[in-house]
């Protein structure tokens, strides 16, 4: 794909969720205009990076027409184990061990995931549900029932250091964003995970291995589950038993509302890091507007109404457009 | 070997190991129970273990006939939220506990009919529809209720949850009743067998005159209504009204379904593999929490189970090309 043509892609779905983003942001920013200083806008933005992080992999194993709803899970675990091998009550390794921990092991339970889907033939939804559940109770097992404490700051520099004045975890996701747009639009391999994903009878005749671009596509997710677990989970030194829980559908969410279809083959990262960008700008917007203790409680109700309103404005355009009724 | 291949001509070897599993696995409690006096395998432990699944084993039949239809329905645990809150909101504004049971039931047919018309007359696919109604439904239980639970319901409406007949409260008979009434629905009539059709080629069956959008929009609808029958009785066996009800519950149904050896493709599958999927999803979770009091355990055992029995019928069933 030329990049004239990434641009053209950009005009579609991205443009909508990025007015829709700024709407909401003028809007919050009338009513309240503390809402726009940049410190504010600064802390949105650092809850966007780790689903940003994620995103960015689960936008590619979804374009190749499977499915990973086991992040949440993952970075729970992934979390632990960094906690365990650097935590000096527990292993009490260097953190540039439990660093390469983390990313090791996501991208081995990345891999495994791939294999079981493409090599075992299992559907990924089955497999990742399977994870979903198995890491989970892995997590706690590797905990003991105890929280994990003082872990070192050595380890969370990702997550609680800064760099000219612009938090850690920032620079990472805006360093993975750039790569998986490179990755997804200018190398070969990008062009093969839309090929895949949007014809895999056509990329087979093609002479394509649907299987390795999808185990790649799965060891990607897991790698950048670890670098999201590094750059957003790690602010304090302590971890909770239920750490990362329902992160998975946020995110498949997000990728979802960023114009990406779930039959594969279509949708772009940039439409999914400024979809979680909308997502996570409500919660913040909705204590800005000083609506009252209660007003917070609606956050996920504004987001399905999102949801269901992307994909509304989707399906009536398409069905504008070429008079198809399918997603 | 003769035997073998009429059972694998009939499709039964799924619902043969989920026995079999089942069967072990009691076996092996009852040998373990000989050595410490305990009683696991026995009707009075069984059934007092069992108050908690019911839930869970309803959700699960409508979901049998959603998947195999060809569709899916990640909404059901967020019905529940939103069908107790509204049980819980209706009681505390003074209605009659048993209007207010009518007004939940309403509220959980209107939510399901509402992703039988996304998923019918707008065509996005139900796992994207659900999706969306899942934050939808329970970010308006969430709001509705707040942080404070309604509790303090009336007597007679909290006895629902005691036992009726051979130690099993109405809400186990009526998943005894509802997966026998799926069943015969599924086996025995056409429109089971449109259901499956539906599966297997939605434009096919479409093409073949079958009623494609008024059997999804009443499957939906129907798994609405029973996730706020699940609600009422959640709400009766724990007197307490609030929005984290049902939450993650529609992963667990999922995951007896598809154990059970529905394709979660659509087209294949059966209400006997998903009560066995149920049971042995609740035997292994009561006994490891039984035995070993150690619940992480069951999530491993779970998942794993999830995974490997979808890997060893690929494994069985592929065909040498």
């Amino acid at each position: 794909m030329s990049p004239r043509s990434v641009l053209s892609r950009l005009a579609g779905r991205e443009a909508g969720v990025a007015a829709l983003w700024l709407a909401t942001v003028a809007a919050v920013g009338m009513v309240n205009p503390d809402f726009l200083r940049a410190a504010n806008l600064h802390a949105i933005f650092v809850k966007c990076a780790p689903v940003v992080i994620v995103a960015c992999g689960v936008t590619l194993v979804i374009v190749t027409g499977e499915i990973d709803i086991s992040v949440g899970s993952l970075m729970g675990l992934l979390a632990v184990a960094g906690g365990i091998v650097t935590s000096p009550d527990r292993m009490g390794l260097s953190p540039q061990a439990g660093a390469a921990a983390v990313l090791a092991a996501g991208a081995g339970i990345g891999l495994l995931t791939g294999l079981l889907v493409t090599l075992g033939r299992v559907p990924s939804i089955i497999v990742t549900l399977g994870m979903l559940t198995a890491l989970r109770g892995l997590t706690r097992v590797l905990m003991g029932g105890r929280w994990i404490e003082s872990i070192p700051p050595s380890l969370r520099v990702l997550s609680i250091g800064s760099t000219l004045g612009v938090r850690n975890c920032l620079w990472v996701a805006m360093a993975v964003l750039a790569l998986t747009v490179v990755l997804a639009h200018l190398t070969p391999l990008g062009r093969r995970i839309y090929a895949v994903g949007s014809s895999p009878r056509a990329a087979a005749l093609a002479g394509l291995s649907s299987r390795r671009i999808k185990v790649f596509a799965f060891a990607f997710t897991g790698f950048l589950t670890g670098v999201a677990t590094l750059a957003g989970q790690l602010e304090v030194g302590t971890i909770e038993p239920d750490i990362g829980q329902g992160f998975e559908l946020l995110v498949v969410t997000c990728v979802v509302v960023g114009g990406t279809s779930i039959r594969g083959g279509v949708g772009t990262v940039i439409g999914s890091a400024l979809a979680a960008i909308l997502m996570m700008t409500i919660g913040t917007a909705l204590v800005f507007l000083k609506l009252g203790a209660s007003a917070s409680y609606w956050e996920r109700a504004i987001q399905g109404a999102f949801i269901l309103l992307a994909v509304l404005t989707d399906q009536l355009s398409r069905r504008r457009g070429t008079g198809e009724d399918t997603l | 070997m003769n035997m073998w291949r009429r059972i694998r001509a009939m499709g039964l070897w799924h619902e043969l190991v989920l026995a079999g599993l089942l069967a072990g696995l009691l076996a092996g409690a009852w040998y373990f129970e000989q050595t410490r006096g305990a009683e696991f395998v026995s009707w009075e432990t069984q059934t007092a273990l069992s108050s908690h699944m019911w839930e869970m084993a309803l959700l699960s039949v409508p979901l049998t006939l959603i998947i195999i239809s060809g569709g899916i329905d990640l909404s059901v645990g967020a019905i529940m939220s939103l069908s107790a809150v509204t049980m819980g909101l209706a009681w505390q504004a003074g209605m009659g506990v048993w209007p207010a049971v009518g007004l939940t039931l309403a509220a959980g047919l209107t939510a399901g009919a509402m992703n039988g018309t996304f998923v019918v007359f707008l065509g996005v696919h139900p796992l994207i529809v659900t999706l969306g109604t899942m934050s939808a439904y329970r970010g308006i239980a969430e709001g509705l209720i707040g942080a404070e639970p309604v509790s303090q319901f009336p007597a007679g409406f909290l006895a629902m949850s005691e036992p009726l007949v051979a130690g099993l409260p109405p809400a186990g008979i009526l998943f005894v009743v509802l997966a026998i009434a799926a069943g015969v629905l599924l086996g025995r009539t056409a429109a089971g067998r449109e259901l499956r059709a539906i599966g297997y080629n939605e434009t096919t069956a479409r093409f073949s005159g079958v009623a494609v959008a008024r059997t999804k929009l009443l499957l939906y609808t129907a798994s609405g209504l029973v996730s706020a029958v699940a609600a009422v009785l959640f709400v009766a066996r724990r007197d307490t009204a609030k929005a984290d009800v049902g939450a993650g519950l529609e992963l667990t149904a999922i995951t007896a379904v598809v154990l059970g050896g529905t394709s979660i493709f659509g087209g294949r599958g059966r209400i006997g593999g998903t009560v066995l999927g149920v049971l042995l999803l609740h035997e292994v979770r009561s006994l490891v929490a039984w035995r070993w009091n150690r619940d992480e355990l069951t999530f491993i055992i779970v998942g794993a189970m999830l995974i490997l029995s979808v890997l060893v019928h690929s494994v069985l069933t592929r065909r040498k090309s």
